[in-house]
């Protein structure tokens, strides 16, 4: 949804017969209805005033706080208030990061890529991004031939190395011997949950497995942490402290812990004043690509503007791919895979060419769809050869100025989605998600539901090391937050609302590119280190 | 009811009570869960509904209403009854309106399927936003079985109710009104509706309904975008709610508003607007092209907006082409020439939803079609039983050697099939008139036949009746000779022999091959024609000779279009009858052109596009010439006929709960030796059985009978929290007044399986040799968890034979109609067609010869040879159970399958739970089970393909009993929960009624099927008419005979051929040889719909899948961390292997390779291909570059 401009806003009032100051501008284009703030704006003025003042402007606003959403900038995703839940624009971040957005966001037809085109060329800085570096990969790597055992291999790696991000903060036993302890003692249990069942009173069971067996433990309803349970998916894996009952059998839970990311992580910045764009879900050859979009950003990273935007990451989908779906060439506008593929090539060669690209690929795109999905192999590498981008596997962590981004398309988001009660995870807060997958520190715990596993020798969805920034796509709508000083990006896409989407009810934000600026992760306020461009 | 009917029915019912005496002696001295026969005879439908629901003064008010009004107006009627209390005893309003609602359902269901009972769960009345209250009709799956009139007006009778009892309307919040938006479709992308309603007509309806439709959830898939809502506690689409919104309301609103129009109180004024298609008037969008209803309306869009006039068809529908299956094949493709050939008529073994096909087609499709097998057409239905007719024409074909013939002959279909290149023609394709009115379908053009032409001989003058009299005249088979004659003296249409297809072939292609004959020549004897083709009339040949024109692609062509039989050399074509044609062709005497093509009018040039001929044969032939054969029917292969027992599986013969310990195959002998562990006494095994009590000396026990002294057994109810027993309220619910909890009927106790089987092998006086495994059930399903005494186990086992859920012995077969029958086709003689009552043949005649047709009975039926085979055994197995169980006398005694002519079964089809009293009359070779339409329609069976079984009567009465079935959703259909004694025509599936009962169909039938006429428009008896007359069980006539009804193979290549492979090559293969089939896109089809759903479907699954104890049978969600089995150690493997994900890719490829697929497809199968490879094999092990050499 393109911002309010501030001229727009001003000729309202104008031509209501009110003045205004600046502040007063900028709060109402910050409402997320702008139109409607302006209304109730106006209704609460005195009858005889001329001005519209701040203070009008802030008490109209206070007192609708559905308006006024989402957390603090650097503080915790889930400690923000639930209020403006209803509120359809995903893009309305918190205070802080919503003013950066409002700068950053002038729509690009009347500011950004008339200047662009205008005297930018002439004026324009050369871009010198360094290589970025690549770890996680599974390309090349796969070594899982689909037999039990790997299977078997991947999950005991899982918890292997989740386990230890555990295990120093509990006395954990395994569940062999918390089986023959005396009934009534102290016990820890780091393990996989198997089962999550509620008992007939309302409590809860939850099976816990290590590599000796399971254990269950009970989760009495009325402690507060009965809450986490909402939240807990199967196969992650946690630490629970409590108490044996008397006759041993069953762990009286006292407190659950996850592997997390630990509250005093300080991200890492780049040593010059250098951003990326993060972007997905391109989705050429669909109907309903937004070529005009594409064009506008891609015009817009030729503006000076654009100047210190030296990297573009593309979390996967660069194409919408054949047989996605049933009777997907009815809504294809090139029904040839390899054509897809080219036509992408040519966007792709609008970027200017001395930015680095790396790129990951998503479910519409012709490889494997079990996770980890292995790099675009030859024949499509050689189709998408122009700028030498970097491609590599989904999920990478790619590592740019010193900023490691964790890039990951996002499949498992439907089903945290699914699963998680709305307020911890919704489509219109996919930041939120992300942000309960860095707090269990895996990108898809849950098997067996909507998320393809293939099973390799290691778990490459374990995030092992936090990264500075979690970049997802996938859900086609624009969220961003911060969680532990993590931030957390879904971009959006540049498909306008397909039939299917249109019959599930999903509106998607097209054509939003998120600008990192990666020397200032470290900045207490968000606007310092987000922009959003809008291209839509 | 005529006197010999009356006769009928006594000696059915005589013998049925004289079943009935032996089968209460034996239940009272048995240990069966009852001692009384538990399936209920009723009279009538009032008494089936009555059996069915459990609520008493049902039958009666039901039999007071029914005179006076129709069933519907009844159902309504009911409902201030209930309303009232009059009628059920209910306190709440909730439970009147379920009362009534459940009443109308089986009454409109007539009291035969489970719908009232499974299909609807529970009527509540919940809160709306404003404080008011609502209806909530929460429905479960088997509604399904109620159809979609009694499903709609199930609700509306809800409404009623509600408004009588003055209950405010539902009003959906804007977010279930998207649930159920998106939740239809849903489940008609996952289950499939039989209609699809447009998203605005779902909004329309569950904006506007005023009773809130709920449900059970159906399936695992789960909407995406309206969850989690506070009044709807399912994610998952809910089936019976969903087909009650689509197949219900959407799909019926005309029904339904015929009935809101009677009721004063009750207004649904939106219905118009569905029905006329206008919701939220943005009219510019009409009401779109395929649908279901499209076949409804005659096409306009042919000759209105196009300018050039063309020839009245019936619109091509693809529709039956949809979820092609591999191994399946498409017999023609849409209204495609050369596929069957459009014939009215009704043969002695057609009826609801069959249709005729000559036997030497089934041959020539490669033997896939046989008596039964289903068929997916194109029109006027949507599926159909196919049935043998050899009175109508069969196909043609050509040969490897060029000679194109049409073979009528079976035996001949057999010996050329080899040597076929093409099937140039399916045959002739027999539909009853009946049919179209049933499906509501305007009539589609005729072919010209026999029956047409000689009313329209006969109507120009011709003495038809002294013609039939005489012998030198063949009016079936007249000498081309004298066809042109007639058609000249009489000025008639020329006779349908030796009209040829003029309507498949252009008009350039006419004058091409006039062009051809003119440069051809008549060669008489040992010219240079060779041979005449075998089975010509040689008199024929001798004195006219043959027409031999040069040999050309284009003449070929059409004279294998035109079906003109000929043969070939390499320069020349020759033509043995070849007068009728060159005639038509304006040939006069002397093979020389009289027209030119510019001689033609402007009109017959440009009639349909100058692709159809016929308006040119017209004006050039001296004689007029009608359409041959204008209306093509596509199908393809359903499914197979089906003729087997029925099993559960693993097979089950006694239903006594044995555990893990018998294995997987749940072997008796072997949990009797079981042992757990070194120590355990073998044969001991922890089961949940019912906790029952002696009455007599308080024993308590799991048996039905105390095993101390033979007293009947009462349960006993525990409370689960407190163990205190509870005793049942009268409703039988057993609620513990202090807990608050459900009193539960069993316990897990030890027995010895061991001695248990002892006992029963001793009791009944058998030894373990007598039979090579008995199997049990691992556990028991039903509330009370009584098992089945052992002994009838011990016995079914020895003689082979397995039970079903209900304890019954059953026996599938595909229905197929049959209204009249010879005692030889079903191996019987007429003596014993004569004990069975029948005197005379259809003419009236003395019935003296095996061979003389007779109309069948309304309750006889014909068995297939491998369900006499089977019901044999099962009376062997009802003796030795009397014997040597009960302790009476043996009943049957048959010795071969003769003796079972006259014996009496059930009819009994899924779904329901009412059982049809048959009698066995004979036996056909054919996997079906033929009976008359009557029988079938007293279960609520059409023929389309669809299958139920027979059980032999005794064995049902001993052995049936409701304390066996499963205690959970649907565990009640299936079952007998009453039967009916004797057929009340009113009282069946009304789709019976619309059979036509007549001999010949009057010509304004054919003339009216040039105008696209509504089947309404003609005048043609049906069975209807007949109804409430004295003559409502007689006179079903028929207008085309067969030679036997079971003729063509006896089982199609489906059931014949091995592997999937095999199959799916016979189907490519049979695609290529059929000249109506595109191979193409079969090819494509079968990838699109068969292969890729499968292979993306497993190596989903793959990717997700469940695991298993190989050694336990454990299963787990996820592999386990210890990796082996954390019950029993044991091993531990996955579900969906490799093998079961690429196991068709292979084949895919090579058949999208072969037969030209679309390069989109073979794309798709690309990419998954390498999926399937990034995620089987590892890519450190290949070597990828030359850096790997180094």
């Amino acid at each position: 949804m393109p911002r309010e401009t501030p001229v727009r806003i001003v000729d309202e009032l104008a031509s209501r017969g009110y003045n205004t100051d600046r502040e007063a501008v900028t709060l109402l284009a910050d409402a997320p209805d702008t139109d409607a703030a302006i209304e109730r704006a106006l209704e609460a003025v005195p009858d005889d005033a001329v001005k519209l003042s701040v203070e009008d402007v802030r008490d109209v606003l206070e007192t609708n706080a559905g308006n006024v959403d989402r957390s603090r900038g650097r503080s915790d995703t889930h400690s923000s208030s639930d209020s403006g839940e209803r509120d359809p624009s995903v893009s309305s971040g918190d205070p802080s990061l919503e003013s950066s957005h409002d700068r950053g966001a002038v729509p690009p037809e009347t500011e950004g890529v008339e200047s662009g085109s205008g005297d930018g060329n002439r004026t324009r800085r050369e871009r010198d991004p360094s290589e970025p570096a690549i770890a996680g990969d599974v390309t090349g790597r796969s070594t899982g031939t689909g037999e039990y055992e790997d299977f078997v291999a991947v999950f005991r790696d899982r918890y292997e190395k989740l386990s230890g991000q555990l295990r120093g903060r509990v006395n954990h036993r395994p569940t062999s011997a918390v089986e023959s302890m005396p009934g009534g003692s102290e016990a820890a249990i780091v393990g996989m949950v198997a089962d999550i069942r509620s008992t007939a009173n309302g409590h809860w069971l939850i099976d816990l497995e290590d590599t000796t067996g399971t254990f269950p433990a009970l989760v009495m309803k009325d402690r507060d942490m009965a809450d986490l349970v909402d939240d807990l998916l199967f196969d992650e894996v946690i630490a629970v402290e409590g108490t044996l009952a008397d006759d041993g059998g069953i762990l009286f839970a006292d407190s659950i812990h996850f592997p997390d990311v630990p509250r005093t992580f300080e991200p890492s910045t780049a040593d010059r004043a250098v951003s990326a764009a993060l972007i997905s879900d391109v989705h050429v050859g669909s109907q309903e690509f937004d070529a005009d979009a594409w064009n506008r950003f891609a015009e817009w990273l030729h503006t000076p503007e654009a100047d210190r935007v030296e990297y573009l990451l593309l979390a996967g989908d660069m194409v919408e791919g054949v047989g996605i779906y049933p009777d997907q060439d009815e809504e294809l506008d090139i029904v040839d895979i390899y054509d897809q593929y080219e036509a992408f090539a040519e966007h792709l060669k609008a970027v200017p060419g001395d930015m680095e690209i790396v790129m990951i690929p998503g479910n519409h795109d012709a490889v494997r769809l079990a996770e980890p999905q292995p790099a675009f192999d030859e024949e499509l590498r050689e189709i998408m050869s122009a700028h030498d981008a970097r491609i590599t596997g989904n999920p990478s962590t790619v590592t740019v100025e010193g900023v490691d981004v964790l890039m990951y398309h996002g499949v498992s988001l439907d089903e945290v989605i699914a699963e998680l009660p709305e307020d911890h995870a919704s489509y219109d807060h996919p930041d939120r998600a992300m942000a309960q997958l860095l707090k269990k520190r895996h990108i898809a715990p849950q098997f067996g539901g909507h998320t393809r596993i293939a099973p390799e020798e290691r778990d490459y969805l374990v995030m092992e090391d936090v990264p500075d920034v979690f970049h997802t796509g996938h859900v086609h709508k624009l969220g961003y937050g911060s969680y532990h000083n993590v931030l957390t990006i879904n971009s959006a896409c540049w498909q306008q609302q397909t039939s299917f989407q249109e019959s599930v009810n999903i509106d998607p934000d097209v054509g939003y590119a998120p600008i990192v600026h990666l020397d200032k992760l470290d900045e207490s306020d968000a606007s310092d280190f987000l922009t959003i461009r809008s291209f839509g | 009811m005529r006197e010999e009917d009356e006769r009928y029915f006594a000696r059915l019912e005589d013998e049925l009570d004289r079943a009935m005496d032996v089968a209460r002696e034996a239940r009272e001295r048995g240990g069966d869960p009852t001692t009384d026969v538990e399936i209920p005879v009723a009279k009538d439908m009032a008494d089936r509904v009555e059996n069915i629901l459990g609520i008493d003064g049902v039958a009666e008010r039901v039999r007071d209403l029914e005179g006076e009004m129709s069933r519907e107006e009844a159902a309504l009627a009911l409902v201030e009854d209930f309303v009232e209390g009059s009628v059920g005893d209910y306190d709440t309003k909730a439970g009147k309106i379920e009362g009534a609602v459940r009443t109308a359902v089986a009454l409109l269901t007539e009291g035969v399927v489970a719908a009232p009972i499974e299909g609807i769960d529970r009527v509540e009345i919940l809160d709306n936003d404003d404080g008011t209250q609502f209806v909530n009709v929460y429905y479960a799956g088997p509604i399904r079985s109620a159809g979609g009139t009694a499903q709609a007006l199930s609700v509306l009778v809800a409404d009623y109710a509600r408004t009588l009892l003055d209950i405010d309307e539902y009003h959906a919040r804007e977010e279930e009104i998207g649930r159920y938006v998106e939740e239809i479709e849903l489940y008609d992308e996952d289950t499939g509706l039989q209609y699809s309603p447009k998203d605005k007509e779902t909004r329309h309806i569950a904006e506007n309904m005023p009773i809130m439709l709920d449900g059970e959830a159906t399936g695992d898939e789960e909407v995406s975008g309206y969850r989690d809502l506070e009044r709807v506690d399912s994610n998952s689409a809910r089936g019976g709610m969903c087909l009650v919104m689509a197949e219900g309301i959407a799909l019926k609103a005309p029904k339904i508003q015929r009935y809101t129009r009677q009721l004063d109180d009750v207004e649904w004024p939106w219905l118009q607007a569905l029905i006329d298609g206008t919701i939220g008037e943005d009219t510019d969008d009409e009401p779109e092209e395929a649908d279901a209803s499209d076949a409804d309306e005659p096409d306009d869009v042919e000759d209105a907006p196009d300018e050039t006039e063309g020839p009245p068809r019936a619109d091509p529908s693809k529709k039956y082409l949809r979820d092609l299956i591999a191994g399946r094949p498409v017999f023609s493709h849409p209204s495609e020439s050369g596929g069957f050939r459009l014939r009215y008529g009704r043969a002695r073994n057609h009826g609801n939803a069959t249709a005729g096909v000559h036997p030497a087609t089934m041959h020539l499709v490669d033997d896939f079609l046989a008596t039964g097998t289903q068929i997916k057409t194109e029109r006027p239905g949507k599926a159909a039983g196919v049935v043998p007719v050899d009175t109508i024409e069969g196909p043609t074909v050509r040969l490897a050697n060029g000679d194109v013939r049409r073979i009528d002959d079976p035996e001949e279909a057999k010996e050329v099939r080899n040597g076929v290149e093409k099937v140039l023609d399916l045959g002739e394709y027999l539909v009853n008139y009946g049919e179209f009115v049933e499906n509501n379908h305007p009539l589609a053009p005729a072919s010209y036949t026999l029956e047409w032409w000689i009313q329209e001989f006969e109507a120009a003058g011709a003495d038809v009746q002294a013609m039939e009299d005489s012998v030198e005249i063949d009016l079936d088979d007249p000498t081309p000779a004298q066809a042109l004659e007639w058609a000249r003296e009489y000025d008639a249409p020329l006779h349908p022999k030796y009209t040829y297809v003029y309507h498949d072939v252009s008009v350039e292609a006419i004058d091409a091959l006039a062009d051809a004959i003119a440069e051809g020549e008549i060669v008489t004897g040992d010219g240079a024609a060779a041979e005449p083709p075998a089975g010509k009339e040689a008199t024929e040949t001798a004195t006219t000779g043959d027409l031999v024109l040069p040999r050309s692609e284009t003449a070929t062509r059409t004279l294998e279009s035109l079906l003109v039989e000929h043969t070939q050399t390499d320069a020349s074509l020759i033509v043995p009858t070849w007068r009728p044609l060159v005639e038509t062709l304006g040939f006069a005497d002397g093979l020389s052109r009289t027209w030119t093509i510019e001689d033609l009018s402007e009109r017959a040039r440009g009639y349909d596009d100058g692709d159809n001929a016929i308006e040119a044969v017209n004006e050039i032939a001296p004689f007029d010439v009608r359409e041959r054969a204008p209306t093509r029917i596509g199908n393809r292969m359903g499914r197979p006929e089906k003729s087997e027992e029925r099993e559960l599986s693993p097979a089950v013969h006694t239903l006594f709960p044995i555990g893990e310990a018998g294995g997987n195959q749940r072997d008796v002998a072997k949990a009797a030796g079981h042992a757990d562990e070194m120590g355990d006494a073998p044969g001991e095994v922890d089961l949940e059985v019912g906790r029952r009590r002696c009455t007599d000396c308080a024993t308590e026990t799991y048996q039905a009978r105390c095993p101390d002294c033979g007293g009947t057994t009462e349960t006993v109810y525990v409370c689960p929290d407190c163990d205190r027993e509870v005793e049942p309220d009268e409703s039988g619910r057993a609620e513990c007044p202090r807990c608050e909890t459900l009193a539960s009927p069993t316990r897990t106790t030890t027995i010895d399986v061991g001695e248990v089987y002892q006992q029963a092998m001793e009791s009944v006086g058998e030894r373990e040799v007598a039979f090579d495994v008995l199997k049990g059930v691992k556990g028991l399903t039903s509330e009370e968890k009584t098992p089945e005494p052992m002994e009838k186990g011990v016995l079914r086992a020895k003689h082979d034979i397995s039970a079903f859920k209900d304890g019954t012995v059953r026996y599938d077969m595909t229905d197929l109609p049959v209204t009249s029958v010879r005692p030889a086709e079903l191996d019987v003689t007429v003596e014993q067609f004569r004990e069975l009552g029948y005197e005379q043949d259809i003419r009236g005649d003395p019935l003296v010869h095996d061979d003389q047709l007779v109309e069948l009975n309304v309750q006889d039926v014909v068995l297939s040879d491998g369900a006499a085979e089977h019901m044999l055994k099962t009376a062997d197995f009802i003796d030795d159970l009397l014997e040597s169980y009960y302790g009476l006398e043996p009943y049957y005694e048959l010795e071969d399958r003769d003796d079972l002519v006259g014996e009496l079964v059930f009819g009994m089809a899924p779904h329901t739970s009412a059982a049809t009293v048959g009698r066995v009359i004979g036996f056909t070779s054919a996997a079906v089970g033929y009976a008359h339409p009557y029988f079938h329609a007293a279960k609520r069976r059409n023929c389309d393909g669809d299958e139920d079984c027979v059980m032999l009567l005794l064995d049902g009465l001993l052995n049936f009993s409701v304390k066996y079935l499963p205690n959970q959703r649907g565990g009640r259909m299936d079952a007998p929960l009453v039967m009916s004694s004797r057929i009340d025509p009113a009282e069946i599936d009304d789709e019976a009624h619309n059979i036509d009962i007549v001999e010949e169909y009057p010509l304004e039938l054919y003339e009216a099927t040039r105008e696209m006429a509504h089947p309404e428009e003609v005048d043609v008896k049906i069975a209807e008419d007949t109804l409430g007359t004295e003559d409502e069980y007689t006179g079903f006539a028929h207008t085309h005979d067969t030679s036997n009804i079971a003729l063509g193979p006896d089982l199609s290549a489906y059931k014949t051929l091995g592997s999937m492979e095999d199959k799916m090559d016979a189907q490519l293969e049979i695609s290529r040889k059929l000249r109506a089939v595109d191979e193409t896109d079969v090819a494509e089809r079968i990838i699109e719909y068969h292969f890729l759903p499968d292979l993306i479907g497993n190596l989903r699954a793959f990717s997700r899948q469940d695991v298993r104890c190989l050694e336990c049978g454990e299963k787990y969600r996820r592999m386990p961390l210890t990796g082996t089995c954390r019950e029993c150690g044991g091993d531990v493997n996955l579900t969906v292997h490799e093998g079961s994900v690429n196991k068709y890719i292979d084949t895919a490829t090579r058949v999208a390779e072969e037969f030209g697929a679309r390069e989109y497809t073979k794309q798709r199968l690309e990419i998954l291909d390498r999926s399937i490879k990034r995620v089987f094999e590892d890519d450190t092990s290949k070597q990828t570059g030359i850096g790997d050499f180094m």
